[in-house]
C-alpha cells in the first residue's frame, strides 16, 4: 500500500466529511447565518465598547428592542406573503401620535386610546390591503405611497397639535407601568413583543391562516389552484402589520411620550433590514417568526452599538445601509446557490479496498465461472412489468411483486398469464416476506415496514421509526430506504435499511461514498418496538434467516460481502463474515430447497472502480466537477445468481451469457423446483427449473411448514 | 538578562513615569485652588449628547468641553442620536450604564428625556441641559433665553416693518418643530410681541422643522403669494439659509427683512450678513455658551452636592448682528474654539 493510500486511508477514517453535507440539508441552516451575524454583532460591540452589555443598557435596549420586534413581525408577515410593508414607520408615528392625543390631551382611558391607535394601524394596513390585495398594484409603490400620506398625516397633526399631546392632563397606573415597569428586569414591552411572537409562532406553523400565507408566498398561482383565498390572505398580512406597527407606536408613546416628526423615520427601513437579516426571504414563502426575532435582535444590537461608538452624524444610517446590502447579496446568493453546493458537498466518498476479485472466466476453473444456464428461462408477463422487485408466491403458487408505482402486483398461479394490482401502497414496495398467517410483509422505500394482511388485503404499517442515533446529524429515526426483510421464528422482524443517507431512487450514489450508512432493524411485533441492531453497514440489502432459524444472513452490497449475524447459540449477537470477495454486488438473500442460499449479485465488480473505492479524493473531484450522468458507478449491467452453503461455499452459479432474459438480477425466489428471477429494472420475471430441486418446496413451507 | 531583572527593569520604568507625573504636576505653580480643581477633576467623565453632531452649535460645544477635558485630565464621551429622539434616548441608557459623572444633553422636546434625567440624578450622575430643556429640571440648563432671542426678533421686525418705518407691517412665520422647547417659547413670545405691536401682521404660517429645504419651499410659497411681504423673523440659521435663498430666487433680496438667529458661526452669520441674505442677526453666541457649559460642567465635576439639588440657569447674552455692527469678533470658527478654547 502506497502512503498516499495509507494517508487517504486514515484522513477518510478520522475526518468525517460527511457531516458538513448533512449540516448543509438541514433545515435550520436557514438560521445559522442570521444566528452568526448576531453572534458578530455582539462580540464585535463588546469588544469595542465593554460598556455596551451592562445589565441597565440592556434593560433600555430591550424595551426598544420590544417595539422592533412588532414593526419587524409586522414586515415578516406581509414578507411571507410575497409583499412589502413600507408604510410601517409612518403607522408607528400615527399610532404614537393618536395614543398620546387620546389619553394625554383628550384624557380618554388608556384602554380605549390603544384600542384606537391599534385600530388606525388596522385602517392603514385594510386600505393597503385593498390595494395590493384586491386591486393587485404593486406592493413596493402602493406602500412608499401610503408612507408618505400617512407621513403627511402624521406630520400635519405633529406641526398642528404637537405641543397639545405632550403634556398628560391624566395619569394611569397601567400606563406608568407600561412605561417604567418591569417584571424582574425585563422591561414590559418586550415581554408583549416576545408573547406576540410566540402566538404568531403558533399563528403561521400550527394554524390554517399561517399556512395560507406560507403557500401564497410560496407560490401564488398554486395557492390559488389549491383554493386558498389569495387575495383576502394578502389583504389580511397588510392588516396584520398594520396592527403589529401601531402596537410598536403605542410602546413608542409608552417610553418617550412626545410625538415629534422624527418619530418611526426610517423605521421601515430597519424593519426590512431586521427581516431580511433574519433569513426572511424577500420572495415571499420562506421565513418565521424565530427569524424576525433574530434579524431584529442583531439590528437593535447593530443600532444601539453604532451610537455607543459615537460616529458622526450619518455614519449609523450608512452602516446599516450596508448591514442591509450584505444581508439582501446574502438572502439571495444562500437561496440561489444553497442547493448547488449542497449537491456538490453531500456526496463524501470514504476509502474502501476490496480484497482481489475472483475470476468469473469460462473454463477457469472458478466456482464463479461463467456459463449460460439462464439461456432458456420461461418468461413471465414481459413487457407487461415494471421493475419487478423481490418475487415471491404465495402457497397457491400467486407471483408477487413489487413495482415503482407504488403497488404489489399479483400474477395468478399456476400459469402466471393474468394479472391485478394486489394493493397500492405507495412509496417503492421491495423486499417481500409472508408471515405464519399468511400476510404480506413489504419494505417499502421511502415509507418503511408495512402489512398486506392476508384476505382483506388491508394495508397497516408496522414501522417507519427506529430510535434516533445520538449525534447523528442526519435524523436516522426516519427510515429512508428499508430494503428487505426476513422473519425470525419468533416472529421478530429483521429488515434491512440500505442507507440513511439517500433516497431510494439515487441508491447508486450510495455506492460512490463506499461508507457504511446502511443497518439492520429489528422490528418485534410483541411489544411493538422498533430497534437498530446493526448500524454502519456498507449498504445493507438482502437479509434471509437461516433454515435452523438460529443467524441470519445479510448482504452488503457494496461490501460485496455476506454475512452472519447470530441471534442465537454461543455467538449469539455477533457478526461473522461467510463470503468476504464476491465479484459482485450481493442483492437479495433466499433459501433453497436443497438446505443451502441463493443470492442475486445485481451487478460485477470492475479493475476501474474498485481502485476508484481507494481513492475517495478522485470520486470527491468527481462528483463535484463532472455532470452525474458521466459519473463512475458500480457496474450494474451484467448479474448472476449463486447458491452458497451456510459455511460460505459457492456451489452454483447462474449466468445469463447473452445479457438478454436477466442482465440485472437483484431477486431470486425458490418455489416448487423453479427459480424466479427479478430485477428492479426488469420488465419481466424469470422462471428457471432448478435442477434435483424439491418439487414441494416453498418459502410458507421452510419457514411455517405450511402445507399447499 | 533573566526575569527578576525584567521585572526590575520594569518597576523602575514604572517608577519613573510615575515620578514624571507627579513632577509634571508639581511643576504647576499652585496656590492651593488650582491643586484641588486639578484632583477634583481628573479622571472624570463626561458624556454627551446633543441633539446631532451634524450642525455647528454642537460641534462648538463639543470643542470647548474636548479642549477643557484634554487640560484637566477628564473624560469626554460623546454620543450622536442624529436627530432621532428614540435614538437619543437608547445613547442616553447606554451612557448612563457606564455612570458618568456629568451627562451633558440637549432635549428634543420637553418629553423625552424627562424619565432619563430623573434616572440620571438618582444615580448621581449630574446633569447639565444645553440650550433646550425638558420639563425635568437637571443641576443646569446653560443656553439661549427663548423668549428674548424671539422677542428681540420681533423688535426688529417692529423697527424694519411697523407703522414707525412707513411699511405694511405684513410678516410670515416659519417655525421650526413645534415641540422643541425653544420654539415653544419663543411662539409664546412672538404672540405676545403681536399683541404689543398690532401694526404687524402675520399673513402666513408655515412650520418648517428646522429643514432648510422646506423652509426654502415654504419661503418660495409664501413670496409668491405675498409678493409684497415685508418680512420674516426667522427661527434659526439652520433653517433660514433656505429662507434667504428663496428671497434671492424670488428677486426680493433687501425687500424682504429677513431676520434670523443662531449661535453666530462665522460662515453661518457674518458671511450671511455680508453678503445680504441675512438683514439682521440675532446670535446666543455659540463660543460664549461653551464657556459656560464648560464653566458649569467644571463646577459641577469640583462640586460633592447631590445631583439636582440646586438646578441653576446659565442664560447666554444676545448679539444683535447686523452689517452696521459687524465687527472682526462678533462671530466665531470652530476651529478657533478648537484650538484656542471657548
Amino acid at each position: 500500500m502506497s502512503a498516499s493510500e495509507v494517508y487517504a486511508r486514515w484522513r477518510h477514517r478520522l475526518i468525517p466529511d460527511h457531516i458538513l453535507g448533512e449540516i448543509l440539508s438541514k433545515t435550520w441552516i436557514d438560521n445559522a447565518i442570521p444566528f452568526a451575524f448576531l453572534i458578530i454583532a455582539i462580540a464585535f460591540f463588546a469588544f469595542i465598547n465593554p460598556h455596551f452589555f451592562l445589565l441597565s443598557g440592556l434593560g433600555d435596549m430591550a424595551r426598544e428592542l420590544g417595539e422592533i420586534i412588532f414593526v419587524t413581525l409586522g414586515m415578516v408577515i406581509v414578507m411571507l406573503a410575497g409583499g412589502i410593508d413600507l408604510s410601517v414607520g409612518s403607522t408607528f408615528a400615527l399610532s404614537n401620535f393618536i395614543t398620546l392625543a387620546l389619553f394625554n390631551w383628550q384624557g380618554w382611558p388608556i384602554g380605549l386610546a390603544v384600542l384606537c391607535a391599534l385600530l388606525a394601524g388596522a385602517a392603514v394596513g385594510l386600505l393597503n390591503g385593498i390595494l395590493v390585495g384586491y386591486l393587485r398594484l404593486r406592493a413596493f409603490l402602493t406602500t412608499l405611497v401610503t408612507l408618505i400620506i400617512i407621513r403627511a398625516i402624521d406630520d400635519t397633526l405633529v406641526i398642528q397639535y404637537s405641543t397639545k399631546v405632550v403634556v398628560p392632563i391624566t395619569q394611569s397606573k397601567v400606563w406608568d407601568f407600561i412605561s417604567d415597569g418591569d417584571i424582574y428586569g425585563i422591561p414590559i414591552p418586550f415581554i408583549v413583543a416576545i408573547v406576540i411572537a410566540a402566538v404568531g409562532h403558533v399563528l403561521l406553523t400550527r394554524l390554517r391562516p399561517g399556512w395560507h400565507i406560507l403557500a401564497v408566498g410560496g407560490s401564488r398561482r398554486s395557492a390559488h389552484n389549491a383554493g386558498i383565498p389569495v387575495r383576502r390572505t394578502v389583504a389580511m398580512t397588510y392588516v396584520m402589520s398594520g396592527i403589529l406597527a401601531a402596537a410598536g407606536g403605542v410602546f413608542y408613546a409608552s417610553r418617550l411620550g412626545t410625538a415629534g416628526g422624527d418619530t418611526g423615520v426610517g423605521l421601515e427601513v430597519t424593519a426590512l433590514t431586521a427581516a431580511v437579516l433574519g433569513g426572511n426571504s424577500l420572495g415571499g414563502g420562506r421565513g418565521s417568526v424565530v427569524k424576525a426575532l433574530l434579524g431584529a435582535l442583531t439590528v437593535t444590537i447593530i443600532n444601539n452599538g453604532l451610537i455607543s461608538l459615537g460616529l458622526k452624524s450619518g455614519a449609523g444610517s450608512l452602516a446599516l445601509g450596508v448591514v442591509l446590502l450584505i444581508a439582501v447579496a446574502i438572502d439571495v446568493r444562500w437561496l440561489k446557490n444553497r442547493h448547488k453546493v449542497l449537491s456538490k458537498v453531500y456526496v463524501s466518498p470514504a476509502y474502501f479496498k476490496l480484497p482481489p476479485c475472483p475470476s468469473i472466466t469460462e473454463g477457469s476453473g472458478s466456482s464463479y465461472a461463467l456459463n449460460d444456464k439462464l439461456h432458456d428461462v420461461e418468461l413471465i408477463g414481459l413487457g407487461e412489468i415494471d421493475a419487478a422487485e423481490d418475487p415471491i408466491l404465495d402457497i397457491n403458487d400467486d407471483l408477487f411483486f413489487g413495482s415503482r408505482k407504488g403497488d404489489i402486483i399479483r400474477y395468478f398461479g399456476p400459469d402466471h398469464k393474468r394479472w391485478e394490482v394486489y394493493v397500492h401502497v405507495g412509496g417503492m414496495p421491495l423486499g417481500m416476506a409472508f408471515d405464519r398467517d399468511g400476510n404480506l410483509l413489504c419494505c417499502v422505500a421511502g415509507m418503511g415496514l408495512y402489512k398486506v394482511v392476508k384476505d382483506t388485503r388491508k394495508i397497516v404499517k408496522l414501522t417507519d421509526e427506529t430510535n434516533r442515533t445520538w449525534l447523528s446529524i442526519v435524523d436516522d429515526s426516519r427510515m429512508r430506504l428499508p430494503d428487505d426483510l426476513d422473519i425470525a421464528p419468533d416472529g421478530r422482524i429483521f429488515f434491512s435499511e440500505a442507507t440513511i443517507r439517500f433516497d431510494s431512487y439515487e441508491w447508486m450514489v450510495d455506492g460512490l461514498e463506499a461508507r457504511g450508512n446502511g443497518r439492520i432493524i429489528c422490528y418485534d411485533p410483541r411489544d411493538k418496538s422498533t430497534k437498530t441492531v446493526l448500524p454502519k453497514i456498507k449498504f445493507p440489502n438482502g437479509i434471509c434467516v437461516a433454515h435452523d432459524g438460529k443467524s441470519i444472513f445479510y448482504a452488503s452490497t457494496w461490501g460485496c460481502t455476506i454475512e452472519r449475524f447470530w441471534l442465537e447459540g454461543q455467538k449469539k449477537g455477533t457478526t461473522e463474515t461467510i463470503i468476504a470477495d464476491l465479484p459482485g454486488y450481493p442483492d437479495n438473500i433466499n433459501r433453497s430447497s436443497d438446505g443451502n442460499y441463493w443470492v442475486a449479485l445485481v451487478g460485477l465488480r470492475t479493475p476501474a472502480f474498485d481502485l476508484a473505492l481507494r481513492k475517495p479524493g478522485f470520486r470527491r473531484r468527481m462528483v463535484q466537477r463532472v455532470a452525474q450522468d458521466e459519473w463512475l458507478f458500480p457496474q450494474m449491467n451484467a448479474g448472476t445468481v449463486i447458491k452458497f452453503t451456510e459455511s460460505g461455499q459457492v456451489i452454483d452459479c447462474l449466468w445469463d451469457k447473452r445479457g438478454v432474459n436477466h442482465p440485472m438480477l437483484t431477486s431470486c425466489n425458490e418455489h416448487k423446483g423453479y427459480l424466479y428471477l427479478g430485477g428492479i429494472v426488469n420488465n419481466r420475471v424469470g422462471k428457471y427449473k432448478v435442477p434435483g430441486a424439491d418439487p414441494n418446496f416453498t418459502n410458507q413451507g421452510s419457514y411455517w411448514g405450511a402445507k399447499p | 538578562m533573566s526575569l527578576k531583572k525584567y521585572v526590575l527593569a520594569g518597576a523602575t520604568a514604572l517608577a519613573m513615569v510615575g515620578v514624571a507625573i507627579t513632577a509634571a504636576h508639581a511643576d504647576h505653580f499652585d496656590d492651593g485652588q488650582w491643586g484641588m480643581t486639578a484632583k477634583a477633576l481628573k479622571g472624570k467623565t463626561v458624556a454627551y449628547v446633543p441633539i446631532s453632531m451634524g450642525f455647528d452649535l454642537a460641534q462648538g460645544w463639543a470643542a470647548a468641553m474636548q479642549k477643557s477635558a484634554d487640560k484637566w485630565g477628564y473624560k469626554l464621551v460623546i454620543n450622536d442620536p442624529n436627530w432621532s429622539a428614540s435614538a437619543g434616548v437608547q445613547a442616553i441608557g447606554q451612557l448612563l450604564a457606564q455612570k458618568p459623572d456629568v451627562l451633558v444633553i440637549q432635549p428634543f422636546d420637553p418629553q423625552s428625556y424627562a424619565k432619563l434625567i430623573k434616572k440620571a440624578l438618582d444615580q448621581g450622575t449630574k446633569v447639565v441641559q444645553i440650550n433646550m430643556e425638558s420639563v425635568t429640571h437637571g443641576d443646569a440648563y446653560v443656553g439661549s433665553d427663548w423668549y428674548d432671542v424671539a422677542a428681540t426678533e420681533m423688535d426688529l421686525m417692529e423697527k424694519a416693518c411697523g407703522k414707525a418705518a412707513g411699511k405694511n407691517g405684513k410678516i410670515a412665520l416659519i417655525p421650526g418643530i413645534p415641540t422643541n422647547p425653544g420654539q415653544m417659547v419663543g411662539t409664546q413670545a412672538i404672540n405676545d410681541k403681536l399683541k404689543q405691536y398690532p401694526d404687524l401682521q402675520v399673513v402666513a404660517t408655515q412650520a418648517a422643522e428646522y429643514d432648510p429645504t422646506k423652509a426654502h419651499d415654504v419661503a418660495l410659497t409664501i413670496l409668491k403669494q405675498h409678493p409684497d411681504l415685508c418680512g420674516i423673523p426667522g427661527t434659526w440659521d439652520g433653517q433660514d439659509v433656505g429662507t434667504a435663498a428663496a428671497i434671492k430666487e424670488a428677486g426680493l433680496l433687501g425687500k424682504v427683512y429677513l431676520v434670523t438667529s443662531g449661535g453666530g458661526r462665522q460662515a453661518a452669520a457674518c458671511d450671511y450678513i455680508a453678503n445680504g441674505s441675512y438683514s439682521a442677526y440675532v446670535s446666543y453666541d455659540g463660543k460664549g455658551q461653551g464657556r459656560d457649559l464648560v464653566g458649569s460642567v467644571v463646577s459641577l465635576l469640583q462640586d460633592s452636592e447631590k445631583a439636582g439639588s440646586h438646578p441653576v440657569g446659565v442664560y447666554s447674552s444676545l448679539k444683535i448682528i447686523t452689517k452696521e455692527t459687524m465687527s472682526t469678533g462678533s462671530c466665531w470658527t470652530i476651529e478657533d474654539i478648537k484650538a484656542n478654547g471657548a
